[in-house]
């Protein structure tokens, strides 16, 4: 390799090449991205949540030991490989407020992020704000897009799901504010567009092809803009002001997901919509996922792997029948199998977005160590729809503070709210209390001291 | 330590009014100052920061602004405050026309017409654009990220600004326009249309669907190419994703632009032992029946070649004509039709994907590519010069303005870079993406003339004239004829002006007057969001919102195309419905989902007041609201908007908490016994209960709560009336000044895309003085508004950046 003083060495090459491939539509700035400094930022600190529903079969998920030598149950086993990025929280506890009862699966998936019970309506929303959504006030600051709600099932929030409760209530986990549930979005083609705008794929090719149209776009209205604001008048002169300024904040952003700068990117086309099998379907809005964190386009993702209440079967696994109606399982064996089966299978969907985010490069490490990932439910024992002990998964490095390999044991019925305040803590959101907390967990057990 | 204050202040001014009025007859506009305001507001006390007896109504000078406060303060009676004496209604008037006499001619002698600062084109706007342009129709939502919500028109400039996530938008944007204008091949994509879950498909849906169908839906659906697209139909499920109605076979039909594609026949081929009726997802049936259940609807399937361009894509259930055995069971809505597989019921669609094109063809002839290609090259001679044609003629649309060379030769440089890659067409493609991500095309900047100094009044520019009148009436860009009028430099004339006004609104695309500015103006987006308790009201249905909001878009229209008076928005004996608003109305013999024109001899119905649509927009999901309606009648009609309520304001405490049911106004009264409530609330309750005979959705009722309906209401002037039919003489009548002066004030606003402001209410009285031979008809004082100052007219940048505040408290958006 010839190397003159003015060639940019090639690794820096390709993870400038690797960077642009993912991102949005003026992503050319290329001139402007290698005259920066390529000390390393302070890491990007993501947040990302997969919720599944209708509870578990816990004897077949919660560890007997506790701490780092605890045994990988069967519906774990898949996490084997990243046994030491992740902690099975046990014995928190997702109990409805006294004097709210009914609307088990509304209140599972309501209070997931919020810790906060839903009135009994069908009309009136009344929940709390999430705690993605109090991390996305801060972190959509920076980025393209405040937060994503990614869902397999789609889901109208009109009508009424739950008994008696309106189904927005079953159809997010990600809440606003108190009376604004998000809607999720199952349509990948729909995120891809969201994140990618109209670029048809993310090969090298493809983006390099519009990498050039983007750029002479760009300059050109830069241009024109600039000659623009010298003909007119100074008021007019701030309207066009904030449009140039506009503009230099897409450069920027490009900037800041070039210092993210990774070399391997999953190659995604442009979808044409929902994929008819689980497992693409899934795998493919994991690997946005992984895309709109590597390049920064949103650090905040909120994923339901079915909707609350949901009936979805799952032929593909052996599973002919309605998850809903199984998980009732009246002790029968035969039905203890298969929803056993269900949650182990989708456990392995949360152990193929760990993986990518592992092997995703990120500063000086991975999108896996940059994160604070949640899976889990609102609810434990499915057959009894009980919320006292609920499964949940804590995964991530945290930017250095939170460490894995441990069963974590809680004192019996801790509130999820409790954890909810010690993980806000880590993002820099310092509350007192949110819905029914009781106070912090005890943080010795989950950070890396 | 305030209301101490206050109240020394009122027994002030009693006594010095009385010693006064024995010695002068209140005629002069001082005299009645001192007479009945000076007591509190004098040089001394200054209350409310206001001295009347330092400033002189004959001369209302630099204080103009705040003459126009005290006017308006006088127009809604709300000085002097109640429980003090106060003018008789002669005088009350004599005084404010004596003001605005001295306030309209300081107008006329040194207008004020205000700035409005650079405006982006707004997500309507961009559409509207793009369709005027480039004969394409394309969905600004999916394009355009969400507009920040501001307070009043989401045309006003302050509210359009400029986010990093916008600007990026619009620049993608660009790109997939002039892909999808130009026709190169395309990216397949799947389209989905949804109908939501609480539509009733039982009867025939819509003019366009043909007769014997039931059910289904019509998507209008703009194919970009010549291709292969597929269709795809999809049934709707409960909860546990069983299909609805698969019991017995049902038919249906699949068209495009009216002619059938394919004919399904789906249902009653379940195998074997069914789950029982409604327990399906709790109980399982035979494995057979069980797939069967789930997987019916999967061939519902076409793949076709289809012509670029927009198309009606029609899927609807064959009708069937039988009559149900047994007792006659009520619709099942809400939750049945969420968890229920209704098996021996109707199935119905839940959604139609439009998928493609799988072959990826060019599109030959479309109307985009019709309206583009003004010219085809022979030869490669003639690329160039044609490709200048053709861009130069779109960019003087776009910008709305004859365009320099240096700015067709921009667009050259692109056109070429795309010639060098492929062929003309890209050429053109990239020409035409760098048009559509131009500031010049995407901002609306206007000149100003550079010989005056910073501040001055001008008149704006034919050119800019043209482009405020085609956004004003179309929410687009000026067409050629408009455009060709200003260059020539005539549009200024009155007659060519009131020409063009008069052409403008018959256009169909002055529709855009009732899907802006009359949705806007009447706060109808909140019906969107409404969700009927379905325990109150379990005949609720999506067929009855789409109803709702559909009568009032075509009333609104109507009264623009026939060019009535506005009060006729009011005052009109005549409406639109379908058979399904007409059941809700209790009309008779109304049969069919088309909307035909009714007269009503009730005076119930006909005009704005009866509309279900602003009745339901401004009701709870369980109840009607006398404060949010006497709140939006205020405002939107009356134009005296009550102040937002202080917070952490209780709910009202549940109907029946004590034991005994009572009657809204009994509930409401806690508002006019709390003194705090009271100073707004005494404005709004009692308005509100004329509307009471209307329940939560508009439906006429004669008791609520078992208690007949007391309609009696009172304005906050004193008039008292009964009912709606009260409040409609009320409003024609002795109030419709204040309705035509709200009206103007806010058509204004929207005319010219900033908050209106003290020093443009001259321009408003002109206006209304103007029309007022015309009946103040919509062409009139859409004529009046366009040579109105405010308009026609702009004042050149101030020396500083100062933000051209808009008067937000006066345009804020209710809160529910």
């Amino acid at each position: 390799m010839i190397v003159t003083k003015k060639a940019i060495p090639r690794r820096t090459m390709l993870r400038g090449l690797g960077a642009t491939l993912a991102l949005p539509l003026l992503d050319g700035m290329i001139p402007a991205l290698t005259a920066q400094s390529r000390t390393a930022a302070a890491p990007v600190h993501r947040f990302g949540v997969m919720y599944v529903v209708n509870g578990m079969i816990m004897q077949n998920w919660m560890p007997s030991a506790e701490g780092a030598g605890y045994e990988l149950t069967p519906t774990l086993a898949s996490l084997a490989p990243h046994r030491n990025r992740f902690s099975v929280l046990s014995q928190l506890a997702c109990v409805p407020s006294p004097g709210r009862p009914g609307g088990a699966h509304a209140k599972a998936s309501t209070r997931f992020l919020t810790d906060i019970s839903p009135p009994t309506s069908e009309t009136w929303l009344d929940a709390g704000i999430s705690i993605d959504q109090m991390l996305a006030n801060e972190a959509g600051k920076h980025t393209q897009l405040a937060s994503l709600e990614l869902a397999i099932e789609s889901g109208e929030t009109a009508g009424a799901c739950d008994v008696g409760f309106a189904c927005a209530y079953t159809n997010t986990i990600s809440w606003r504010s108190a009376n604004t549930p998000l809607p999720t979005e199952n349509d990948p083609r729909v995120i891809f567009e969201r994140l990618f705008g109209d670029s048809g794929s993310t090969t090298p090719q493809a983006r390099r092809a519009r990498i050039a149209q983007d750029r002479s776009v760009l300059d050109s209205v830069i241009a024109e803009a600039r000659g623009l604001s010298a003909s007119v008048g100074a008021g007019d002169r701030a309207k066009l002001v904030e449009y140039l300024d506009a503009i230099r904040d897409v450069e920027r952003r490009i900037a800041r997901a070039e210092e993210q700068g990774a070399r391997e990117l999953p190659v995604v086309d442009h979808p044409a919509g929902v994929p008819e099998s689980y497992d693409e379907h899934v795998k493919l809005m994991s690997d946005l996922q992984v895309l709109a964190y590597q390049a920064d386009l949103t650090r905040v993702v909120t994923f339901m792997l079915g909707r609350e209440f949901s009936g979805v079967t799952f032929p593909q696994i052996g599973v002919p029948d309605a998850h809903h109606p199984i998980t009732h399982h009246q002790q029968e064996p035969e039905k203890i199998v298969k929803v056993a089966k269900i949650n182990a299978y989708q456990v392995t969907k949360f152990a193929y977005l760990l993986e990518r985010l592992a092997a995703t490069p990120d500063g000086d490490g991975s999108l896996l160590d940059h994160s604070t990932l949640l899976y889990g439910t609102g609810m434990g024992d499915c057959n009894a729809h009980d919320p006292r002990s609920i499964p949940i998964l804590l995964a991530g490095g945290g930017v250095g503070q939170l460490r894995g390999g441990r069963h974590v044991r809680f004192p019996k019925e801790t509130p999820l709210a409790n954890l909810h305040l010690t993980l806000l803590d880590k993002f820099g959101v310092r509350l007192e209390r949110i819905g029914d907390s009781t106070g912090r967990i005890d943080d010795r057990v989950l950070s890396a001291i | 330590m305030r209301r101490p204050f206050r109240w020394g202040c009122v027994a002030f001014s009693l006594l010095a009014a009385t010693a006064r009025a024995q010695v002068r007859q209140p005629a002069e506009p001082r005299a009645i100052l001192d007479t009945y305001c000076v007591g509190c507001h004098n040089a001394r006390l200054r209350v409310g920061n206001l001295a009347l007896d330092e400033i002189d109504p004959g001369r209302v000078g630099s204080a103009s602004d705040l003459w126009e406060k005290i006017a308006r303060k006088l127009h809604t009676r709300e000085m002097p405050p109640p429980g003090v004496r106060r003018p008789d209604d002669d005088t009350y008037r004599s005084l404010i026309a004596s003001i605005e006499t001295a306030l309209d001619a300081q107008a006329t002698a040194t207008p004020r017409p205000g700035r409005v600062p650079v405006h982006r084109l707004n997500r309507t706007e961009y559409a509207n654009a793009i369709r005027d342009l480039l004969a394409l129709e394309i969905d600004g939502r999916h394009l355009i990220a969400d507009e920040p919500g501001g307070h009043g028109f989401d045309n006003a400039a302050s509210v359009l600004t400029a986010s990093p996530a916008l600007i990026e938008s619009y620049l993608s944007a660009a790109a997939t326009v002039s892909r999808l204008a130009v026709g190169r091949s395309a990216v397949p994509v799947v389209d989905a249309f949804r109908i939501p879950t609480a539509t009733v498909q039982d009867e025939r849906a819509g003019d366009r669907q043909p007769f014997g169908s039931r059910g289904g839906m019509v998507v209008s659906y703009y194919f970009p190419v010549d291709g292969t697209y597929t269709i795809k139909v999809v049934l709707k499920r409960q909860l546990y994703r069983y299909l609805l109605g698969m019991g017995e076979p049902h038919q249906i039909d699949l068209r495009l632009d009216g002619a059938l594609l394919k004919r399904f026949t789906i249902g009653g081929e379940g195998r074997g032992m069914t789950a029982p009726e409604s327990f399906a997802g709790n109980t399982q049936g035979d494995p057979g029946w069980e797939a069967y259940m789930h997987t019916a609807d999967d061939g519902l399937e076409v793949r076709v070649p289809v012509k670029a361009g927009r198309r009606d894509v029609s899927v609807s259930f064959l009708r069937q004509h039988v009559e149900p055995e047994g007792v006659l069971q009520p619709p099942q809505r809400g939750f049945a039709r969420t968890t229920n597989e209704l098996y021996f019921d109707e199935p119905a669609v839940d959604r139609v994907l439009i998928g493609g094109p799988y072959d990826g063809s060019i599109a030959v002839d479309t109307p985009s590519r019709r309206r583009i290609f003004v010219c085809r090259p022979a030869t490669r001679a003639a690329e160039e010069p044609c490709a200048k044609r053709i861009l130069s003629t779109l960019a003087r649309r776009a910008y709305r303005r004859p365009v320099t060379d240096a700015e067709v030769q921009t667009l050259m440089t692109f056109y070429r870079t795309g010639r060098k890659e492929g062929d003309f067409d890209l050429g053109i493609e990239r020409g035409l993406r760098r048009l559509l991500s131009a500031p010049a095309f995407l901002f609306r900047v206007e000149r100003e003339p550079t010989s005056v100094s910073a501040g001055t009044p001008f008149a704006v520019s034919s050119i800019d004239l043209a482009s405020r009148l085609s956004f004003f009436l179309w929410s687009s860009i000026p067409d050629d004829e408009l455009l060709d009028a200003a260059v020539k430099g005539t549009l200024s004339t009155p007659a060519v002006l009131e020409r063009q006004v008069a052409r403008m609104l018959r256009d169909e695309r002055s529709s855009a007057l009732v899907d802006s500015f009359a949705v806007q103006w009447l706060q109808l987006g909140r019906l969107e969001g409404v969700v009927p308790d379905v325990d109150e009201f379990p005949d609720f249905d999506e067929n009855l919102r789409d109803a709702m909001q559909q009568e009032t878009r075509l009333f609104v229209g109507s009264q623009i195309r026939e060019n009535r008076p506005v009060l006729d928005l009011i005052g009109a004996d005549y409406s639109f419905v379908n058979d399904r608003l007409a059941r809700h109305y209790q009309i008779p013999d109304v049969y069919g989902s088309w909307f035909r024109r009714v007269y009503f001899k009730d005076d119930v119905r006909g005009g704005l007041l009866g509309q279900a649509s602003i009745l339901t927009a401004t009701s709870y999901p369980n109840r009607t609201s006398p404060v949010l309606r006497g709140r939006w009648l205020l405002e939107t009609l009356f134009g005296a908007p009550p102040p937002p309520p202080p917070p952490d304001v209780p709910q009202l405490k549940e109907n029946g908490a004590d034991g005994e049911r009572h009657s809204v106004r009994e509930r409401l009264e806690a508002h006019r016994t709390n003194p705090s409530c009271a100073g707004c609330h005494i404005r709004m309750d009692p308005l509100g209960f004329s509307l009471e005979n209307f329940d939560a959705l508009g439906k006429w009722r004669g008791t609520s709560d078992g208690v007949p309906v007391d309609a009696r209401a009172s304005l906050p002037d004193g008039s008292r009336f009964d009912g709606v039919a009260g409040l409609r003489k009320l409003l024609v009548s002795s109030h419709r000044e204040d309705f035509v002066r709200t009206f103007t004030e806010r058509l204004l606003s929207y005319a010219i895309g900033r908050g209106t402001e003290a020093s443009d209410l001259p321009a408003v009285r002109k206006i209304i003085r103007e029309t007022s031979a015309q009946d103040y008809r919509w062409s009139a004082i859409v004529t009046a508004i366009a040579r109105s100052a405010p308009f026609s007219m702009s004042t050149t940048a101030p020396a500083m950046a100062v933000a051209h505040g808009t008067d937000d408290t006066d345009h804020r958006e209710q809160t529910r």
